[in-house]
């Protein structure tokens, strides 16, 4: 379980979170959703420990956020993975990364660390792809060997940031799929998307947030209202039909 | 006899210069750090200002300056949360205004400025062949070692950090070992040449190869082969050995091109 407890953050003299006290219990398809400049990337990359904390606690099944993370690794999949279009690694390689944290400073990837990395690509669909270098990848292709290094670490924790994003429809049905199965298998999904509908079909949590938190509850009891309270006027929701 | 050693100091100061560098080149050009390998020579010569003003030795007090200043871009860019390469352009910019000045305030005639800016291997002694074999030798250790560390830092440095890679402590001593390896080989390739050898043999290596382990051994052999070329045609036509070198790389590049369908770096 998630425990945010007092969180505030502050950018450049500008307030992004503000009173975000949240819960997330085991197990859930937790979906953040919220305009843009809402504080979503920044929540997660807070639990992430990619940004420090300014204010506020964090505790991940009991234990608190620093010494948390000394110990293990969350599954991550970023919205945009920078790097050189021609970086030299294989899907593999990529996969591989997800465990190289596990091991020794100094030690060599050993064999049984390749195998629970194809094992990982193919449980993304992606093993026939192991061999080839990461800038012959489609985009969906990636995305599935970056949700194969998110897994392949063992964390009960995934966290997503617009996994929808680089993909297109037929495929982002494909990989929420592939989500909802891990979430079966025993891991809590966190995943920030601006698709309503997709959410509606996949997800069991949902945290409605603009800088403040609007709801944190059961997906079915959340109403339009609260919805429509976090994302202004702008919002409508449409039936889309894939 | 005495022409004999002189000349092999020079070609296997050639030699080794170029090994030395071309190891650390293909993750100079990944990271499209060539920049900082241009600071760091630069910078190397407020060093070079300082040991002549002071009657210092001039390659300790070069080595110790430039590894300072490196680790202190690191701990500026860091605390003032300024981009490195700003960081980096004023202290290279500083550097040359302050050694400009400090040497023309030794009034050191002896000094001879256009052996350190564009280098000269034939001043190379044997103790700094043996130097240069030390530095390389330890540039195969660092790459083989922390091989897999420095290979997702290149990839990305913040989802190393997420997934718990340890490539901190690595990029320090990689950017310490830049420096080290910059201000070693300023006498043999020189200040404004040096960075042409931390690029040139890795960009002909991607254009031939995918595979970051390959690359590193095809730009270790691409820089060992126009150092002994170079050092040839320098000797048979009667040119300056460290341009002829880059120039014989140019050509090389030139050829990889044409040879590999990948230009990657």
């Amino acid at each position: 379980m998630i425990q945010i407890a007092d969180l505030q953050f502050r950018l450049g003299g500008k307030s992004i979170l503000e009173d975000i006290y949240l819960e997330i219990p085991d197990g859930e398809f937790v979906a953040i959703i919220g305009p843009n400049g809402a504080g979503k990337s920044t929540l997660i990359k807070l639990i992430l420990g990619i940004h420090s904390l300014q204010q506020g606690s964090i505790s991940i099944d009991g234990v608190e956020h620093s010494a948390w993370l000394n110990k293990h690794s969350f599954g991550y999949l970023p919205q945009h993975e920078t790097f050189e279009r021609n970086f030299p690694a294989t899907a593999l390689d990529i996969a591989l990364m997800g465990l190289a944290g596990s091991i020794p400073l100094a030690h060599r990837i050993q064999g049984r660390h390749r195998q629970l990395a194809m094992n990982a690509l193919e449980q993304t669909g992606v093993a026939h792809l192991a061999t080839r270098y990461i800038g012959k990848l489609s985009g969906g292709e990636f995305q599935r060997v970056l949700l194969a290094r998110a897994i392949v670490g063992g964390s009960n924790y995934l966290i997503l940031d617009e996994p929808e994003a680089s993909l297109d429809r037929p495929s982002v049905q494909s990989f929420f799929s592939l989500l909802k199965s891990l979430n079966e298998s025993g891991k809590t999904i966190i995943t920030i998307s601006h698709d309503l509908n997709i959410l509606s079909e996949y997800c069991s949590f949902l945290v409605c947030l603009n800088r403040r938190l609007h709801c944190h509850n059961k997906m079915e009891l959340v109403s339009a209202d609260v919805i429509h309270n976090t994302f202004g006027e702008s919002v409508r929701i449409i039936e889309k039909d894939y | 006899m005495f022409k004999f050693h002189f000349l092999l100091n020079a070609l296997f100061g050639a030699l080794l210069s170029g090994l030395s560098l071309a190891i650390f080149a293909p993750y100079v050009t990944l990271r499209r750090i060539s920049y900082m390998g241009e600071a760091l020579s630069h910078i190397a010569f407020a060093g070079i200002a300082i040991a002549i003003l002071m009657n210092w030795n001039l390659s300790i007090t070069t080595l110790i300056f430039v590894v300072f200043i490196s680790l202190a871009i690191g701990w500026i860019s860091q605390r003032h949360k300024l981009h490195e390469a700003n960081t980096i352009s004023i202290f290279l910019s500083v550097s040359m205004a302050l050694g400009i000045i400090l040497i023309s305030v030794s009034n050191n005639y002896a000094f001879d400025l256009a052996s350190y800016l564009f280098g000269n291997v034939l001043l190379i002694t044997g103790g700094e062949v043996q130097t240069l074999l030390i530095l390389s030798i330890l540039n195969i250790a660092f790459v083989t070692i922390f091989y897999k560390e420095l290979f997702y830092l290149t990839y990305n440095e913040e989802m190393s950090k997420v997934f718990r890679i340890r490539t901190a402590p690595v990029s320090r001593l990689f950017l310490v070992l830049l420096a080290v390896n910059i201000a070693i080989n300023l006498k043999s390739a020189g200040i404004i040449l040096v960075t042409a050898q931390l690029i040139l043999p890795a960009v002909i290596a991607f254009n031939l190869v995918r595979n970051l382990k390959w690359a590193i051994i095809v730009s270790a052999i691409v820089s060992v082969l126009s150092a002994i070329v170079g050092f040839y045609l320098s000797f048979s036509l009667n040119l300056p050995t460290g341009a002829t070198i880059v120039l014989f790389e140019a050509i090389v590049y030139s050829i990889s091109m044409l040879l590999g369908d990948k230009n990657n770096a």
